[in-house]
């Protein structure tokens, strides 16, 4: 075996403190086929001709590369073993640069590191076996979970490209939480209308032809992998025809009952046969099954009677399961928010007019429960306003991170109360402020300027009440200095921290992705690759990773499709890298020790030959399972327990 | 002296059950004498280690070499043995990876003899006397082989053909190496253990396997475990996921666990460091999300504290072979 040993100077880098020569002399001593060669500035255009150059006209089987880190430049040397026609996995590169010549001081030590770690790679490198990339042909469709924001803007934008998309989307509508806002910071645009021109174009735009959008539906099942999941989804009737139905809402007044509108929170109500708010895209109702009359057993045919068009209510929609192919599937759940039951002392659900921050954007809403007006239980106009900041966020005994978005609706709701029922006091209490950006600070601002608006900074939550005075309320405090004080409150509003959505463990138990401390889908990497879960061809974008607010869920729903679009491509293949593990099925022993380590789910059992394997599209060769295989039977292509062993010895002897 | 070849037992640092496990052939002991001159085996026969030295070089075709290196002696025995054999093979875990005499590298050579000859309640021995390789006496000098500082395997000081796993074999597993010797087939490569599978002892178990999470580990004396399901996914310390196939999982079969004789699977180097990745990787200790390291540490190693005796569990049998060898002091 033919092995060249070729040494980088790296300008002065490395050879101010690595002798080269010396490093000849004694590797030139080592047993074997072994040809030794500086290179100066190995990487330049000038370099990398001469490596190739002498590894073609020396009949070089092998190369050891004893230069920078492999962070740096493996890829590089990789692809000249390739121009020189030889397999690029029968290189071994060595750090010396990094490892031995930056940080140690004596010549002499440091040439005896670069020896004995050259030594080692001579050692791994004649066990190195040559691996080759495998290509699997894809499906380039991709499926997007929530029709929020984020999802949408995905979606769109990934079938502009002229990709199917499938929607799921699990209430009636479309818009995720914002199309519920009258007003939106930071510029205070009007929610719907901000967002209508992306529904409009999911709906029925140019490219909608590419959009199957499937409302009141859940992913049930997915198995496979990227380029290739097989998805099983759950669509539950609407019992209206949404291309037929023109929207005139005529079916719902007849309709003899009702339920409490979960849209509103509850706050008002709505019929069995229902739009959730007056302008809901799809501008087709639903009937609620849980209270038609008909699901009893009635014979009621109300709504269908004063419907206008034929078959547009169709009573015998069923559920159905339908099956879709996809390359790739972008979670776009969003968020939920916390319950405030959980910090008793604000008075949440146990006296009037107290209301979470969601519940007070249906208030101010013209098509919420009040038509936009805001009063209290007792249908009069509050003089006094508390919005509590940060409750639940940036606290050890509930959630301990900052919600981010809380402080910017908070300064919104401001403007509105002020806009709505000017000279009502306003109180702010909170623990931090935060609003970072070019834009968002404006709210604050103006709050901060209104006379009638006054700030409290307090410490800990449980140094707030909302107490009973008489027939008012009041919030008793004592500030982060240790003032204690009252504030009226005809009305609070609290704003609770962001909390995962409600059934996002479900739906990470079903795609296999994994979720962080708090609940939210865990990113491959927080700050380069948080539009990526760990898990290879299932992307997260929006509030379901982190809170966030409209216009991070928006990028981060940019970045996924730009991920899908660039890593899957109709018509070319999925490339597999080889660095993975392999189960040899005649050492496996069934014990099924490795099924639960796999951070990337790569590994199945195979419950009729009682064996275990590693789907090679998802293994990211980490070696997890290579280490905990009790049988030996995982082998770790590139780093086998041979050639570590060797490397070691290599280093020691 | 009869022109059959000739098949030499021995053994060095063992207990003699090696010996019985080759009489628990039974009737096949007839096949091995028809084939074989069953010609030295100190246990057994009268054979002396003169009329070992006075045969020629390689002239005894097979030698099971059983028991661990512990002296002087065993070593000289097993120099002989390599000499004046054609295939030596290693016999049993104590040959093989130093086995139960093994654990005793957990301790020094002075350790054992304070232990033996000057602390033990049973001995008298007041002018404290621990054996020295030579003493003198008015007659002049007794020398006896010295007592080394650690258990070594067959292969530490000899190179051995082949290697036969298991505290004993099984007979079923000896008759088949044997078999294929008399019926002249193709012995593996040197150096390959023989007489053995190469999966794992799962492999042979028909308990039910399920992914694992083990919460607390129990000893054998505090539960009846379940009969059909897989010992170690009821927190039984069951070797049989590291140990190599071949015993026909006898241990898991009568409810017990496998304690790991049959050494290493193919292709592991260190059978007890493989049960530890192992055991890492299937303990749990709940969700863990969002508690300090400190929290995490605690509770795993209130799981790992219920595991009796680590070292003496999970190299029971291995020691001497293992990477590590023993205590590192
Ligand atoms: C009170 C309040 C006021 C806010 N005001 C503003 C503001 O003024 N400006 C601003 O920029 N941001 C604001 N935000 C933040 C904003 O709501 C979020 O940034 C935005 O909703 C995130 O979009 P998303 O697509 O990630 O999630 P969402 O908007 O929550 O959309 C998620 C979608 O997924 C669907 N879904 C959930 N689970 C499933 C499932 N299992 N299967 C299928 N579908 C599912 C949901 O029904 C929903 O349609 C506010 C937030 C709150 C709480
Ligand atoms: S841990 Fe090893 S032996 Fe056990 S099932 Fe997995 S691959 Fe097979
Ligand atoms: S090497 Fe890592 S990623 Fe691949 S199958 Fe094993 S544990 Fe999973």
């Amino acid at each position: 075996m033919k092995t060249g040993v070729y040494f980088c100077n790296c300008g002065t880098n490395i050879s101010d403190k690595i002798d080269s020569e010396k490093i000849r002399e004694e590797i030139l001593k080592l047993p074997g086929e072994i040809r030794f060669r500086t290179i100066d500035f190995m990487c330049s255009e000038d370099g990398k001709e001469a490596l190739e150059k002498d590894l073609k006209e020396n009949g070089m089987e092998r190369a050891v590369i004893t230069a920078c880190s492999p962070r740096d430049h493996e890829n590089t040397f990789m692809r000249v073993l390739s121009k020189a026609g030889l397999n690029p996995y029968l290189m071994q590169m060595v750090s010396v640069r990094e490892q031995v010549a930056w940080v140690t001081e004596e010549r002499e030590k440091a040439t005896e590191k670069a020896l004995r770690y050259t030594n080692a790679a001579l050692k791994r490198l004649a066990l190195q076996d040559p691996l080759e990339h495998k290509e699997i042909d894809i499906c380039p469709d991709v499926l997007v979970i929530g029709a929020g924001p984020a999802g949408l803007k995905a979606a769109l934008s990934i079938a502009e490209s002229g990709r199917k998309v499938v929607i799921v989307e699990k209430t009636p509508v479309i818009g995720g939480m914002p199309v519920r806002y009258e007003e939106l910071f930071p510029n205070m645009e009007c929610g719907p209308c901000m967002l209508e021109p992306v529904l409009g174009d999911v709906l029925h735009g140019e490219h909608s032809g590419n959009i199957e959008l499937l409302t009141i539906s859940e992913v049930m099942d997915v198995v496979g992998s990227y380029g290739n999941f097989i998805v099983k989804i759950r669509r539950n009737p609407r019992y209206v025809d949404a291309d037929k139905c023109i929207g005139c809402a005529e079916c719902m007044t007849p309709c003899p009952v009702s339920a409490k509108n979960e849209f509103n929170y509850g706050l008002d109500e709505r019929k069995a046969i229902y739009l959730p708010f007056a302008g809901a895209l799809p501008n087709a109702p639903s009937i609620d099954n849980a209270i038609c009359l008909r699901a009893k057993g009635r014979d009621c045919r109300l709504c269908k009677d004063a419907c206008p068009v034929e078959d547009a209510i169709i009573y015998d929609d069923a559920e159905s399961i339908i099956e879709r192919n996809v390359g790739a599937i972008l979670v776009a759940v969003g968020a939920g928010v916390y319950d405030c039951k959980k910090i008793p002392n604000l008075g949440y659900g146990s006296m009037p007019d107290v209301y979470t921050s969601s519940e007070f954007e249906r208030i101010l809403a013209s098509n919420g429960p009040t038509e936009g007006e805001v009063k209290t239980a007792q249908g009069k106009r509050p003089k006094s306003v508390a919005i509590i900041h940060c409750a639940g966020s940036l606290d050890e005994n509930h959630k301990e991170y900052c919600s981010g978005i809380c402080c910017q609706y908070a300064f919104k709701f401001n403007h509105l109360v002020g806009k709505k029922l000017p000279g009502t006091k306003i109180y702010h209490f909170y623990k931090e402020l935060s609003f970072p950006g070019k834009e968002e600070f404006t709210l604050y601002h103006h709050a901060k300027e209104d006379r009638n608006t006054a700030f409290v900074r307090y410490r800990d939550m449980k140094d707030l009440k909302v107490e009973k005075k008489g027939a008012k309320k009041a919030v008793t405090y004592k500030d982060a200095s240790g003032k204690k004080g009252s504030a009226p409150a005809d009305m609070l509003i609290l704003c609770p921290a962001v909390v995962p959505a409600e059934g996002s463990g479900s739906l990470g138990n079903i795609l296999e992705a994994t979720h962080d401390k708090f609940g939210f889908f865990e990113e491959l990497h927080g700050r380069m690759d948080s539009a990526q879960s760990k898990i290879k061809g299932i992307y997260l974008a929006g509030a379901c990773q982190s809170p966030m607010d409209i216009q991070k869920a928006m990028s981060q729903g940019m970045a996924a499709a730009g991920y899908i679009l660039s890593g899957l491509v109709a018509g070319r293949k999925l490339e597999i890298k080889p660095i993975t593990a392999v189960v040899d099925a005649d050492r496996c022993s069934g014990c099924r020790v490795c099924m639960s380590v796999c951070p990337y789910k790569a590994i199945s059992y195979d419950t009729e030959k009682e064996v275990s394997s590693v789907n090679e599209v998802l293994c990211q060769g980490c070696g997890t399972c290579v280490a905990a295989c009790p049988a030996g039977a995982v082998k770790g292509n590139h780093f086998t327990t041979d050639e570590i062993f060797a490397e070691i010895e290599g280093v020691l002897a | 002296m009869s022109g059959k070849p000739k098949l030499s037992m021995y053994w060095a640092t063992a207990c003699g059950g090696c010996e019985i496990s080759l009489v628990n052939i039974h009737e096949k002991v007839l096949d091995v004498d028809a084939n074989f001159e069953f010609m030295f085996c100190p246990c057994l026969l009268d054979t002396k280690k003169k009329d070992i030295e006075a045969m020629p070089d390689k002239g005894i075709a097979i030698t099971l070499f059983n028991g661990a290196i512990r002296t002087e002696e065993n070593e000289e025995m097993a120099r002989l043995l390599r000499k004046k054999s054609r295939v030596l093979i290693a016999y049993g875990s104590c040959s093989y990876e130093g086995c139960i005499p093994g654990l005793s590298n957990l301790h020094s050579r002075e350790d054992h003899f304070k232990t033996i000859y000057l602390d033990n309640p049973t001995v008298d021995n007041p002018s404290g006397v621990v054996p020295t390789p030579e003493t003198a006496v008015p007659e002049g000098t007794l020398r006896i082989p010295s007592f080394y500082e650690r258990v070594k395997t067959l292969s530490d000081v000899v190179d051995a053909d082949y290697f036969i796993p298991g505290c004993p074999p099984e007979p079923h597993q000896v008759w088949n190496v044997i078999e294929a010797v008399v019926q002249g087939r193709q012995l593996p490569p040197a150096g390959s253990v023989i007489g053995a599978g190469a999966s794992a002892v799962c492999e042979e178990c028909e308990r039910k396997k399920e992914d694992k999470k083990i919460k607390k580990f129990y000893r054998t004396y505090e539960m009846i475990p379940d009969r059909e399901k897989c010992l170690l996914e009821q927190g039984i310390v069951c070797m049989g996921i590291a140990t190599r196939s071949g015993c026909g999982a006898l241990c898991p079969k009568v409810n017990m666990p496998c304690t790991g004789c049959y050494g290493p699977p193919e292709g592991v180097l260190d059978q007890g460091a493989k049960m530890i990745a192992a055991l890492g990787s299937i303990i749990d200790i709940g969700d863990v999300k969002g508690l300090s390291e400190e929290e995490i540490a605690k509770r795993a190693d209130a799981v790992i504290s219920s595991i009796p005796d680590p070292a003496g569990t999970f190299y029971k049998y291995s020691l001497p072979g293992s990477i590590l060898k023993g205590r590192i002091s």
